[in-house]
């Protein structure tokens, strides 16, 4: 909410600046997001007095006005009609600057030279008012600059009230917190009401209120013989320092009284209420009702009305109907100021999705005792500005309740807070809030809650209240008395850690994608509709179609990433992704954890040393093997049934007869969709399954104490027999073979693979005869295979 | 015997060496064990006695000399040699050497991971949650019913009806409340998500929530655990501040303060010109939420804290949009 510190400075004495005042109220709850200066745009405009109008010589919608400036008197030709002989204006002499850095020049009009003009609202920065000149109020100084005139200057506080302080959203009742800081009492509004004797309010109007749980309290008062106008400066300037728009007299006292004490008004125009009587009751069924922007609205059962002799005029505490709304010809009003349950304004607006400034008070709960008090100072104000007779006595419901008490121990404060405030200062605390000590006793206090605080419903309530005025940096920081324990990480955490550590020692960047996706992502991957990653779970309200439903798989994400960074230049990428997907399983959302890692172009662009080779399967394979390995996994890769995989070049992964994912080259047709032209080696793996099979314990194995003997062997070996099969066959030849890899392969008609195969005995030193024997058994076995022989 | 003749082979064998190889070999044939003085020191006893001693005494007065010669050779070879090596062996050390994969953790990881080492050496437990969470506890058990005016602090993704995207990660708190009994000190770090989007919010970010229950726990506890976590995350001289907030699920609420780190406290666009950074909400669990899981506040009391991880990170790295962190550009990432 928009502050004016020249409008709060009306109820409380502040001593101090703005800027120091913003700071003790962020302290104590109520943030001041921000301040900003107001001045009037212009410089060199000084306050002129008229001494003199003259008709101007050549022209009659001209006259000349002498101004008398404090040293001299300027003699200034004008256009405007609302000037009079006596009036304090603005004078802008040559030189001066006005709104948009405007100099003001000599110039003669139509004959006349004019050392200066008068100037509007609109030419100062002021307001958009460009009517007339701006007439400024009497205690301005002749002589004195305009823009160091208190009237004109201001600082603004723009304070965030927190949801449940619907008490704060007026200046009175930002007032009353700033008084509770600074140990005052903030005042409310004085004036005089001055009635027609004769005339009395219910000789006008009757009101009814059929359900009082909705409206316990209801007001109704009324003028006439009102004149509607432009509100004089001084409104209209508060009124827009608050960030609403003027719009005439009658409008704009509603606005002000609503600003200055926080109850919402409603003006009505008398001759137009029917039957000459208002009954606020809930609609009973489902009918339409024009609310006064023009919008038709559909109005439910339960929705609070304010009704005439015929039908709705209102709907209560939101908005008014056009059909009884004031009009420049108004001349009766009927002002109405009530209390409506918040519940039933917040389900209404909610449902219609209107905010106004009304709703959003009651919506937080009013001053029930107040809308007495409010009703008068409008009619006041009205009367003040748009002339009129004020008809006695208002037409009212009031339904009046008890207020809350709560019973709060001295040792619970203190307990809860970690404090030792006294209960001088407590009480203190309490009677600068209004919150008044019904009983105080030795152990605690019994205090009555005032009706405008709907947010102290409990102990911890009143607790706040004294921690926040007490002071949160008087509060000492101490260590918890409960003993600490140590903590064990839960098994996602550590599994998590060693994917991280292990992507992060492989070269892998990691990303973070949102984890939505959309259902063209699904069909990009050829996902069948049967599958459980075409089974999502999709968003109601998403934010765009590209993000509409929730990922059930990371792979695209990261394909989007690749691409991203293609695009900007980045062709060799090493990516990784962990986090949730989400599935709809029967109905239910479900949701697990995942692992993506994929891999593009080479290891580098270049090194000057050596040559890069574009990566290929046999890397993202090392990758898998390695990061199962970190989990203390065997595997076993199958022939890929996704859809998405180059069938040639992918694999799904097996653990335990489980598939636990898959690795290989995406199609090309997929990568295209991604508007990517080079081959992408990607792998996902479900987590949780990985969780359940991992090993992670480390169990040493004694370092051999006898050298081993390695030997090299060399087959031809036809393409239809897997190597991978063939390493299994040597490894199980014999519990001497400790390793075989193969260190060369190279096709001359045929394949020819080189095995190297390390023998290693923990008992004694190998003999050579004994490693000829192995060597001997390898060979026999892996030539008696059709299709392989010797090389020799 | 005639040493002058042994003398001029010495000369004639020394003259040849050209290389030290050579120094070697002309050593093996003049002083090995089967080498020329070898065999003239044999010879000295088929001398007359009386000539043995003066033959001997020139022989190895020879011997001596050629020794020391052979040995200066092949010093001066082996210099010469080195410095043949060692002019092979040159390369220009200017050349740029060959940068090993070097992979990086997501800067959320990162500052996620740090905050979760803190409160975990801080005594606190690592707790989960669904993302897709029920209207019940991403609402209504934290004492925000519907309707509520607090619920429009948060735009909400909608699953289905009373099934929501969570907008914190707060829900965790009830569900560890409703499945295990006081004392409990967790932390719920999670994915969360709020409909919007724009240069200041992304629809999906990070929070890290903080939740300890037991009996005794006090405002004043809260202000300790907050303090230390601020000073191992920003450093020891951190300034931070305490201030009056509100929060539905916690009674009294406070927003944590930290000074601001890139104008250090004098006024910039990222402190609003406060000189002050919002980084923590907290406060004393409310009574409400003990009530909806069934907690007896009158033996127990708690506080709770929840923290945007996108902020902290924000902070800690200078960065001044959001959305940087989920663009994964690699110039970005590998920059952490």
């Amino acid at each position: 909410m928009k502050v004016p510190f020249e409008w709060l400075s009306e109820f409380v004495v502040i001593d101090m600046d703005p800027q120091d005042l913003a700071l003790k109220l962020t302290m104590c709850g109520l943030e001041v997001e921000g301040t900003e200066k107001k001045a009037p745009s212009c410089n060199g405009v000084v306050v002129g007095k008229i001494t003199a109008i003259d008709k101007h010589p050549n022209a009659e919608n001209l006259v000349l006005c002498m101004i008398d400036t404090g040293r001299e008197s300027l003699p200034i030709v004008c256009g405007a009609k609302n000037v009079a002989v006596g009036d304090k204006v603005p004078l802008a002499a040559v030189g001066a600057q006005l709104k948009d850095g405007f100099v003001v020049e000599k110039k003669k009009i139509r004959g006349i030279e004019s050392p200066g003009m008068l100037c509007s609202e609109k030419e100062l920065g002021l307001s958009d008012d460009h009517s007339g000149i701006f007439i400024l109020p009497d205690e301005c100084r002749v002589g004195r600059l305009l823009h160091e005139e208190p009237f004109v200057q201001d600082v603004i506080l723009d304070i965030n009230i927190p949801p449940n302080r619907g008490d704060c959203l007026s200046i009175y009742g930002i007032a009353r917190e700033v008084g509770s800081i600074l140990d005052q009492r903030a005042k409310l509004p004085i004036f005089n009401l001055e009635t027609e004797a004769n005339k009395k309010g219910k000789d006008f109007v009757s009101l009814k209120v059929l359900n009082t749980d909705a409206c316990p309290r209801y007001v109704l008062r009324m003028i006439n013989g009102i004149s509607i106008k432009t509100s004089p400066f001084w409104i209209r300037n508060r009124i827009i320092k608050c960030g609403m728009r003027p719009i005439n007299t009658i409008v704009d006292v509603t606005n002000y009284v609503m600003l200055e004490l926080g109850q919402p008004l409603h003006a009505f125009d008398y001759q137009r209420i029917r039957g000459k009587r208002i009954e606020v009751r809930l609609a009973e069924q489902e009918t339409t009702f024009r609310t006064l922007d023009g919008n038709e609205r559909k109005l439910l059962q339960g929705d609070i009305l304010i009704c005439d002799g015929e039908g709705p005029v209102a709907l209560a505490g939101i908005m008014g109907g056009e059909n009884s709304e004031i009009s420049e010809t108004t001349q009766d009003v009927a002002l109405e100021s009530a209390y409506f349950n918040p519940l039933y304004i917040r389900k209404t607006t909610r449902r219609l999705g209107i905010k106004s400034e009304a709703s959003l008070r009651f919506e937080k709960g009013i001053d029930i005792d107040n809308v007495g008090f409010a009703a008068e100072r409008a009619i006041f104000l009205m009367n003040r500005l748009s002339g009129g007779a004020i008809i006695k006595g208002e037409r009212e419901v009031y339904e009046k309740k008890e207020l809350k008490t709560l019973f709060i121990t001295y040792s619970h404060i203190n307990g809860l807070l970690g404090t030792h405030i006294s209960q001088q200062d407590i009480t203190k605390i309490l009677r600068s809030l209004d919150l008044h000590i019904k009983k105080e006793g030795e152990e605690g206090l019994f205090i009555t809650i005032p009706n405008f605080r709907h947010d102290i419903n409990e102990p911890a309530d009143i607790i706040e209240e004294i921690s926040r005025l007490y002071g949160y940096d008087r509060i000492p920081a101490t260590r918890p008395i409960s003993p600490l324990s140590a903590q064990k990480r839960n098994a996602r955490e550590i599994a998590l850690g060693t994917v991280k550590e292990f992507f992060k020692g492989a070269g892998f960047f990691e990303l973070i994608n949102f984890a939505f996706f959309s259902e063209k992502d699904i069909e990009y991957f050829l996902i069948p509709p049967s599958d459980e990653r075409a089974a999502f779970v999709g968003i109601a309200n998403p934010i765009s179609r590209e993000y509409a439903v929730m990922r059930t798989f990371i792979a695209p994400g990261v394909l989007k990433s690749i691409a991203y960074n293609i695009n900007r230049g980045a062709k060799n990428l090493r990516l990784f992704e962990k986090g949730k997907v989400f599935f709809s399983k029967e109905g239910a959302p479900c949701e697990r954890f995942a692992v993506c890692f994929a891999i593009t172009g080479r290891e580098a662009e270049f090194f000057w040393r050596d040559k890069y080779n574009d990566y290929d399967f046999f890397d993202i394979k090392g990758i898998m093997e390695g990061l199962m390995g970190a989990f203390g996994i065997t595997f076993f890769p199958q022939k890929t049934s996704e859809p998405f995989l180059n069938p040639q070049r992918g694999v799904d992964i097996f653990v335990d007869g489980t598939k636990i994912g898959w690795i290989g080259e995406l199609r090309e047709e997929i990568v295209k969709s991604y508007e990517i032209e080079q081959s992408i080696y990607c792998a996902e793996l479900q987590f949780d399954i990985i969780l359940q099979k991992m090993k992670l314990e480390v169990q040493y194995h004694p370092i051999p104490r006898f050298p081993q003997v390695t030997r090299d062997f060399s087959f031809f070996i036809d393409d239809s027999i897997p190597v991978g099969m063939l390493m299994d066959k040597i490894r199980g030849a014999s519990p001497l073979i400790t390793s075989v890899g193969i260190f060369d392969m190279f096709r001359k008609e045929k394949r020819s693979v080189s095995f190297r195969v390390v023998f290693q005995s923990y008992e004694d030193t190998l003999k050579d005869e004994t490693v000829n024997r192995l060597q001997e058994i390898i060979i026999k076995e892996l030539t008696n295979i059709n299709g392989i022989s010797l090389r020799a | 015997m005639d040493i002058d003749v042994l003398q001029e082979r010495v000369n004639k064998e020394l003259s040849s060496i050209k290389t030290i190889d050579d120094v070697r070999k002309v050593r093996i044939s003049l002083l090995g064990r089967k080498g020329v003085f070898s065999e003239y020191i044999d010879n000295i006893k088929l001398l007359d006695k009386g000539k043995r001693r003066e033959a001997g005494q020139e022989i190895n007065t020879l011997k001596l000399r050629t020794e020391n010669r052979l040995q200066e050779l092949e010093d001066s070879y082996a210099a010469e040699e080195k410095k043949k090596k060692d002019a092979a062996s040159w390369i220009d050390i200017t050349m740029p050497g060959k940068a090993p994969l070097v992979g990086k953790k997501h800067p959320i990881t990162q500052t996620l991971d740090e905050m979760v080492r803190i409160f975990t050496s801080l005594g606190f437990s690592v707790a989960e949650g669904p993302d897709i969470e029920l209207d019940y506890y991403n609402f209504e058990a934290l004492n925000i019913p519907a309707d509520h005016p607090a619920r429009d602090m948060q735009d909400t993704f909608y699953i289905q009806d009373g099934v929501v995207l969570r907008t914190h990660t707060s829900p965790v708190q009830i569900r560890v409340m409703e499945s295990q009994l006081p004392p409990l000190r967790i932390i719920a770090p999670g994915t969360v998500y709020r409909c919007d989007n724009d240069i200041s919010h992304t629809p999906m970010f990070h929070q890290v929530e903080g939740l300890m229950v037991d009996k005794n726990v006090r405002f004043s506890d809260l202000k300790g655990i907050l303090s230390m976590f601020v000073q191992d995350m920003f450093g020891k001289d951190t300034p931070l501040r305490f201030r009056p907030s509100y929060f539905p699920f916690t009674e009294p609420s406070a927003e944590v303060d930290i000074g601001c780190v890139i104008c250090g406290g004098t006024g910039c666009r990222v402190c609003k010109d406060t000189g002050w950074i919002e980084i923590v909400g907290s406060g004393m669990v409310h009574p409400q939420v003990f009530r909806n899981v069934g907690y007896d506040q009158e033996e127990v009391t708690g506080f709770a804290f929840g923290m945007g991880v996108e902020r902290i990170a924000m902070i800690r790295y200078g960065i001044d949009d959001i959305r940087q962190f989920y663009y994964n550009d690699i110039r970005f990432l590998s920059q952490f």
